[in-house]
């Protein structure tokens, strides 16, 4: 009975760990992005709508993940809005004519596939995804 | 009746077809290029204690007639080319009745991040959120406050067809700068409140509008989430129409030709936002000043009105988020038409309107929410000589207005 119940701790505890080691957020690009890395300032700018192109790096699209903990974790971590905040901030924007609503997927390798067959577009991912086919940004 | 009628249909047949599509954005392909719609859609209702507020009855059981929609067609023809138009429709107790407009249809083209120009029919940017003020679902609040976002006079300072210069310059470790400039013809609703103001005078506005150029700068601070800007805009507004001297004059029971003229008119604003984590605040003042002559010369008026705010919200989970603001106006004129009277002290109610306002805003689902709201009003800013509209308006209160006035708003919407 001990043991049953250490052996549930740890598989919780290792399922805990799972979720947060797989919520890594990396940020992708198409290869066509000249840019090999990016401020979290850029970053902010281009996922909310206040930017359109990397300095140097010429223009770019941004790709969302519709909902997640990857989505959750990058929003907290480079945006600093929840998910209601941020979709409320496009709103704005495409409802008063500033800016075109980005594309959201449903997945991480929907977003990894986007990205790379479009030329500009930058997105972000769980970091255990294959993300064959794009290049990956360091976030400065 | 049958307008009526057909309206209710057309309208129950829009909300049909976003249930229909599952309330998602929809998309499709001109050529190789895609092109969205979003639309969105807010149903409001308002009880008061005392005195109908923004021409509706809310003072009996309280009034519905409180709606609004808009739908946009944007393409992005290259990331830094798009085009778009939006079509906007409202009912709000007797203003906007139902009269579709072009809300914007703009082109807009980035050259670089510190230079875009759009063109067309385009929202002018004026203090916080002018140009995003009918985006109810982007705000906590059922009412953005009435001292600097009258709902009333909504289209006064909306848009303008012309063109825009702006970009936005990094200044390194002091953050960065973002400019909007702007020349057009400011294009007014004849459905508004000013129009409907000037009916308790016998005046029948059909043509408002007018030269409008201005500016605005806003500084992104390097205090994360501290914004602060400044804008400033001048109008040359001409407004025609007839008018009964009867009325208020006691002249001909005739219709004769009216015209106004603004020989100054402007806006100032300054502004502040700061959000940390779920919190946000704002501030804002706006000064607005008109001084027009009414034939040619013959009568002058000369308007000044103070209007600020403070407001804060915090949201505590991804469905619930309360706030409260404090929202302050008042106003002082001098008019030599016969007949009007002076401006009393800015302590009479017919001078000012203090607004304490506290909101509930539920997210029940993606695309709805419903926000609750109530308002605690010291003064309504419409006396027996009314000449610019706040919210109430004496051909609405025929026993008179009372000096306080307390609301109920609920409104819910949704958008895709």
């Amino acid at each position: 009975m001990k043991n049953l119940r250490y052996a549930i701790l740890l598989l919780a505890a290792a399922s805990i760990f799972a979720v947060h080691a797989q919520a890594q957020v990396i940020v992708i690009a198409n290869p066509s992005v000249k840019a090999t890395e990016i401020s979290k300032s850029d970053l902010r700018d281009i996922f909310t709508g206040n930017a359109t192109s990397l300095p140097g790096g010429g223009s770019v699209v941004p790709i969302l993940l519709k909902a997640g903990t990857v989505h959750e974790e990058f929003l907290q971590a480079y945006i600093g809005k929840n998910d209601t905040a941020y979709r409320a901030g496009w709103r704005s924007l495409v409802f008063s004519g500033q800016a075109s609503m980005p594309k959201s997927l449903d997945s991480d390798a929907a977003v990894v596939e986007f990205v790379a067959h479009n030329p500009g577009a930058i997105g972000y991912i769980g970091k255990a995804t294959p993300h064959d086919g794009v290049k990956v940004l360091t976030v400065k | 009746m049958t307008r009526l009628i057909l309206r209710s249909l057309a309208a129950g047949l829009c909300a049909a077809m976003a249930l229909s599509l599952g309330l998602n954005a929809q998309e499709f392909k001109v050529g190789s290029k895609t092109v969205q719609i979003h639309g969105f859609g807010t149903q409001g209702f308002v009880h008061t204690n005392d005195n109908n507020w923004l021409t509706m009855r809310t003072s009996n059981i309280g009034s519905g007639a409180f709606t609004d929609a808009g739908v946009n067609l944007t393409m992005q023809i290259r990331p830094n080319l798009r085009i778009g138009g939006q079509v906007y429709d409202r009912k709000l107790g007797k203003l906007g009745d139902w009269h579709p407009q072009l809300d914007w249809a703009t082109g807009d083209y980035r050259v670089k991040p510190w230079l875009g120009f759009r063109g067309g029919k385009v929202k002018t940017v004026l203090g916080l959120y002018n140009d995003s003020q009918d985006v109810d679902s982007a705000h906590t609040f059922a009412l953005l406050p009435q001292s600097v976002y009258s709902i009333d006079m909504r289209d006064a300072t909306l848009s303008h067809i012309g063109g825009d210069i702006y970009g936005t310059i990094k200044a390194k470790k002091y953050g960065k700068f973002s400019y909007t400039g702007y020349v057009g013809d400011q294009i007014q609703s004849t459905h508004g409140g000013y129009p409907y103001l000037l009916t308790i005078h016998g005046i029948y506005i059909n043509k408002t509008g007018g030269l409008t150029y201005g500016g605005d700068v806003r500084w992104q601070t390097p205090v994360k989430g501290l914004l602060t800007g400044v804008s400033y805009e001048e109008n040359q507004v001409r407004n025609t129409g007839l008018l009964n001297p009867s009325v208020a004059l006691g002249g001909p029971n005739i219709l004769t030709p009216y015209w106004e003229q603004s020989r100054s008119q402007f806006t100032k604003t300054i502004y502040g936002t700061y959000s940390y984590k779920n919190l946000r605040v704002d501030s804002e003042y706006k000064y607005f000043w008109r001084d027009f002559s009414i034939f040619d010369g013959q009568f002058l008026a000369l308007i000044g009105t103070h209007a600020w705010y403070e407001s804060a919200a915090y949201r505590v989970n991804k469905w619930f988020e309360f706030g409260g603001y404090y929202s302050h106006f008042d106003e002082d004129w001098i008019i030599t038409v016969p007949g009007q009277v002076e401006a009393p002290s800015e302590s009479d109610p017919s001078r000012h309107i203090y607004d304490k306002v506290v909101t509930a805003r539920f997210d029940m689902y993606t695309h709805w929410y419903l926000k609750v709201e109530g308002h605690f009003m010291d003064g309504n800013a419409a006396g027996t000589n009314p000449q610019y509209p706040e919210g109430f308006y004496t051909q609405d209160n025929p026993q008179g207005l009372k000096p306080n006035t307390n609301a109920l708003v609920v409104r819910a919407g949704f958008s895709f």
